[in-house]
């Protein structure tokens, strides 16, 4: 009895027993030099979610002087960093051109690191047939939401309708946007009038500014004129003295028959009045 | 009995010598390995000449040289001289051949083709650079004077040795 269960339930853990789907895919890109020496890695790489390049395999021949210098730079520039995330150089300085082959492996570099690729010539020289491949991989179930063989695979989810209202729809929204759209507009007058009453201040005071430099400059003119009036006032004609009689002695007219003015009797009284006058006046501010 | 037997047999074992032997196991992996990249193929351009010149026809057999440890090794190749396999021949055969870099792993190696040593039939190259070497084997066979080649099979073989030093 016990027997027969364990028979059944190992029969049940063999049926039940789950299965898990999953995809390592691993590939190599066509030759991204086909084109020239620049390569855009979109158009190189298959725009996989989760794919890493394993490896850089390059090839081309050389052709130069044997006695010439010449580096090859076979590179591709980060995309995120900056940079490069992949630099291979060939020094064929001093050496006969040749083809040459390489395989450089690279640590599983995800795709969104690889930018521009180029090859790159420095010195006398060139390359010809060159050939330039990517090996990659990636996982057909890296996204779990794409095939529904992948494990934990998450269906889509349909879209729910939901009734929504429109709160541009509401009369008090529309009512108080009306509202504000009325005191901008008005804002926006006002702002406009200042600003035509401040440019016609400007305007004035530049209109001012400019009569007064015009008026200085006529004052100068005029105070110039009258100077020379003034000037011209002083002037003595040459012949002024060609027209004056010939110089003669002029005496005084007025003859003084004495020398002695005799005392004034009568403006002593008047004197001797003013004095007492003044000698009460003053004496007022002693008496208490 | 017993208690004067046991002691006298327990010593007798202790004074026995051990002795054993234990194994030291290496393998030593070749530094150095030849690959056939391409077969060759004799061109027929004139009756009386057999050539692996592209041009005339032919395709001139690559061999590969792995080279993992630098200047332990060097490379000896042998163009032919004699047909391994052909019709009866009556008259001489002329042979010219070279061997020369075709491809490389590394940029230095274009310089094996300057510093190589000919000597009768062999190309002999220091393989002073670690990595891989393809080196393309030119044969040219001219049957007699201006002679057309019997009808038939021709085979011949170059002969590529790693050699160390």
């Amino acid at each position: 009895m016990i027997q027969l269960r364990h028979f059944w339930a190992v029969l049940a853990l063999l049926v039940c027993s789950s299965y898990s789907y999953s995809e390592e895919v691993y590939g190599t890109s066509p030759n991204a030099a086909a084109f020239g020496l620049n390569w855009v890695m979109t158009n190189v790489l298959p725009q996989q979610a989760g794919l890493t390049v394993n490896g850089v395999v390059y090839r081309y021949t050389a052709v130069k002087d044997p006695d010439s210098d010449m580096i090859v730079w076979v590179q591709n520039e980060n995309a995120i960093d900056g940079g490069y995330i992949f630099r291979e150089s060939d020094d064929w300085s001093g050496l006969p051109g040749n083809t040459i082959t390489k395989q450089v492996p690279v640590g599983s570099i995800p795709i969104e690191y690889w930018g521009d690729g180029s090859i790159q010539v420095d010195g006398d020289g060139s390359v010809t047939d060159p050939l330039v491949v990517y090996n990659y991989r990636y996982d057909s179930c890296f996204q779990v939401t794409t095939d529904p063989l992948c494990p934990d695979y998450i269906p889509p989810v349909d879209p729910i309708d939901i009734a929504t209202e429109d709160p541009l729809d509401d009369e008090y929204v529309k009512e108080q946007l009306e509202r504000k759209a009325v005191l901008d507009e008005e804002d926006e007058e006002d702002r406009k009038r200042r600003q035509k009453m401040s440019e016609e201040e400007r305007e004035d005071r530049r209109l001012e500014s400019i009569l007064g430099a015009v008026n200085s400059s006529l004052l100068a003119v005029e105070s110039l004129k009258k100077h020379s009036e003034l000037l011209s006032l002083n002037y003595i004609p040459v012949n002024y003295f060609d027209s004056l009689p010939d110089p003669q002695q002029y005496g005084d007219a007025v003859v003084l028959k004495d020398s002695n003015l005799p005392e004034n009797r009568k403006a002593r009284r008047q004197s001797v009045s003013q004095q007492l006058l003044h000698q009460e006046l003053v004496n007022l501010q002693y008496e208490k | 009995m017993l208690k004067k037997v046991l002691p006298v047999v327990l010593m007798g074992l202790m004074s026995s010598a051990v002795a054993a032997e234990i194994p030291i196991v290496g393998t030593v992996e070749s530094k150095c390995v030849i690959t056939t990249d391409t077969q060759g193929v004799y061109g027929n351009p004139t009756p009386s000449k057999l050539t692996t010149n592209m041009s005339d026809g032919g395709v001139p057999p690559i061999v590969r040289y792995d080279v993992i440890q630098a200047d332990y090794y060097k490379a000896l190749i042998s163009h032919p001289e004699t047909f391994t396999e052909s019709p009866a021949l009556g008259d001489v055969v002329n042979w010219v051949g070279l061997v020369e870099v075709a491809e490389v792993s590394d940029a230095s190696m274009s310089a094996y083709d300057n510093d190589k040593r000919l000597y009768n039939n062999v190309t002999e190259i220091d393989l002073t650079i670690a990595g891989s070497t393809w080196f393309k084997v030119t044969s040219t066979a001219n049957y007699g004077y201006d002679k057309a080649f019997p009808a038939g099979q021709y085979r011949a073989t170059v002969q590529a040795e790693c050699i160390a030093i």
